[in-house]
């Protein structure tokens, strides 16, 4: 089983968001960082854009960890800040769910 | 032209009708508008019914040509969203006049290779009234084109209380849930607030601007407004109801709103655009069951499915092939909703029957996006079909067998490409899987 650290997250979520940009014509996305909003205010994402970039991670994750994880559910929609508002705070968010499936 | 909305062009004349990135637009401007819409209609000297693509959003302009086109007894098919899709649904109602509106101000084109009306419209003549044209996903992929009376419609709206209370549009100007907002709050003599596009942090900045009280919305929407943090920090002290449909409602979602807007009052609405937006009742306020409270309406469940009947429902479908089958002889319109019968005459909405994939309210055929995608070189075969998600409701997902050397990750991307610009936004599949084979035939490949 590969690691998948913080730092792969936010490598791998940076990697889907500059080729997501390059499809959108948001080249923007490509200079993102980990304090780049996902969705909201200033963000370049509106939500097809958001759960199309959550079901390309999903796809990776499990080729790459062999395991398969659902981003979005009842326990992150419920949360006080939404993983889903930063790079940052969706690879914490990723690095949870990883570490969950493989126990 | 509708009595309630004469009345309300001279009781509101200095009141505000429309607030949007366009501007203010009182009342009196409104009429003003409408009665200039009514002599460039009168101006063409049209011997007959003629039927108009309106291309706009709730602007000004396009408000006013609804109600002028109403008046003068024409059929008027409402276009918004995405352009790509607008010459099949032009081509579907046989539109032989395109009016494109940009906030105050209009164009007006004929289209000349459409030299005849449909018999729907001429039935509508018949009666002396005007006919609205609606579209919903068909199940071949090809828009279909729902035919109503526009005069019976604005008549139903007749009689309301009025009200200063501001409302949000939210829902598209060619969506009967965006009709029905717009004439409920032009009835009461309220003011439509109209965002700039429908992004949270935009919708929540127009609301807090203009003090908005009541918000009609998809749960989709009210969870990514939740998700996108807008709602802490926008003053939306105003706001006093929501009223929430087109999708079932998550038990989880209203009860983190109901935490997040505690002095806010939920109301959940049910419509088709066949039917219309019917009056309804919650038992409580934490409780996802429905009840019908309108006297326009007749339901009952057949086989866990929602069957309506009422005074608004469409004269029919323009291709009368396409969806023939959802009425029975006797009137009676079967949704496709699977719904659960509760106490006391309520009901709850479980989601769609059949194929048709609802992406945060808003609804299509997997055989639309499956003639797209079919149609990208190095595309052997297609199946799609949707999966629950926990922030949009349903997601989009395309199951794709690829010709043996294709570059998947390149072939993605073109899907997902030919589906952005054929299609609108909600359609564009956001997962693409490579299968090794789909189950039983729904198109073939021709090429």
């Amino acid at each position: 089983m590969s690691v998948f650290n913080r730092e792969a997250a936010v490598r791998l979520i940076l990697l889907r968001l500059a080729r997501l940009g390059a499809e959108l014509g948001k080249p923007a996305l490509a200079q993102a960082d980990e304090q780049t909003r996902l969705f909201g205010e200033a963000s370049h994402l509106d939500s097809i854009g958001l759960v199309t970039l959550m079901s390309d991670l999903e796809e990776d994750i499990h080729r790459a960890c062999g395991v398969r994880i659902v981003i979005a559910d009842e326990r992150a929609m419920s949360r006080l800040t939404s993983p889903f508002r930063r790079v940052g705070l969706l690879a914490d968010h990723l690095v949870e769910l990883v570490a969950a499936a493989q126990a | 032209m509708s009595d309630w909305f004469v009345q309300r062009l001279e009781e509101r004349a200095a009141g505000f009708a429309l607030r949007g990135p366009w501007g203010d637009c009182t009342y009196a401007e409104l009429g003003r508008l409408t009665a200039a819409a009514r002599a460039d209609i009168r101006a063409l000297a049209l011997d007959g019914p003629s039927v108009f693509a309106l291309v706009g959003e709730h602007e000004p302009a396009a408000v006013a040509w609804l109600f002028a086109l109403a008046a003068e007894g024409h059929a008027v098919a409402p276009l918004a969203g995405n352009l790509a899709e607008h010459p099949g649904k032009l081509a579907e109602v046989g539109a032989q006049w395109i009016v494109t509106v940009a906030g105050f101000g209009w164009k007006l084109l004929p289209r000349m290779s459409e030299p005849s009306v449909h018999p729907a419209f001429l039935r509508l003549r018949e009666r002396g009234h005007a006919g609205l044209v609606l579209f919903s996903s068909g199940t071949s992929g090809r828009p279909k084109a729902m035919v109503q009376d526009l005069t019976v419609l604005l008549d139903t709206f007749a009689g309301r209380r009025p009200n200063r209370l501001p409302v949000l549009a939210l829902l598209g100007f060619d969506h009967i849930g965006g009709l029905n907002t717009l004439f409920a709050t032009l009835a009461a003599g309220s003011t439509l607030v109209v965002p700039a596009d429908r992004s949270p942090p935009v919708v929540a900045a127009a609301m807090a601007r203009h003090r908005v009280a009541v918000l009609p919305a998809s749960p989709t929407f009210l969870n990514l407004l939740l998700a996108s943090g807008e709602a802490g920090t926008r003053d939306l002290g105003a706001l006093r109801v929501i009223t929430y449909g087109t999708e079932p409602m998550p038990e989880g979602l209203l009860g983190r709103l109901r935490r997040a807007f505690p002095a806010v009052r939920f109301i959940q609405t049910f419509g088709t655009s066949e039917t219309g937006i019917a009056r309804t009742e919650s038992p409580d306020a934490s409780s996802t069951f429905i009840r019908f409270a309108d006297p326009l309406l007749e339901w009952k469940v057949v086989d866990a499915e929602l069957w309506l009947r009422s005074r608004t429902q469409i004269d029919g479908y323009l291709n009368p092939q396409e969806g023939a089958d959802r009425f029975t002889a006797d009137g009676w319109f079967r949704t496709g909703d699977k719904v659960e019968l509760g106490p006391d005459g309520t009901l709850r909405i479980l989601g769609r029957l059949g194929e048709a994939i609802n992406v945060g309210g808003e609804k299509l055929m997997p055989a639309e996006v499956e003639a797209v995608i079919l149609g990208v070189p190095a595309v052997v075969d297609c199946r799609v079909r949707g999966e629950a998600h926990a922030l949009i409701g349903q997601a989009v997902v395309a199951d794709v067998v690829a010709a043996p050397a294709a570059d998947q990750e390149a072939l993605r991307a073109s899907i997902r490409a030919a589906c952005r610009r054929a299609l609108a936004a909600h359609k564009v599949p956001t997962r693409v899987l490579f299968v090794d084979a789909v189950g039983g035939p729904r198109l073939k490949k021709t090429r």
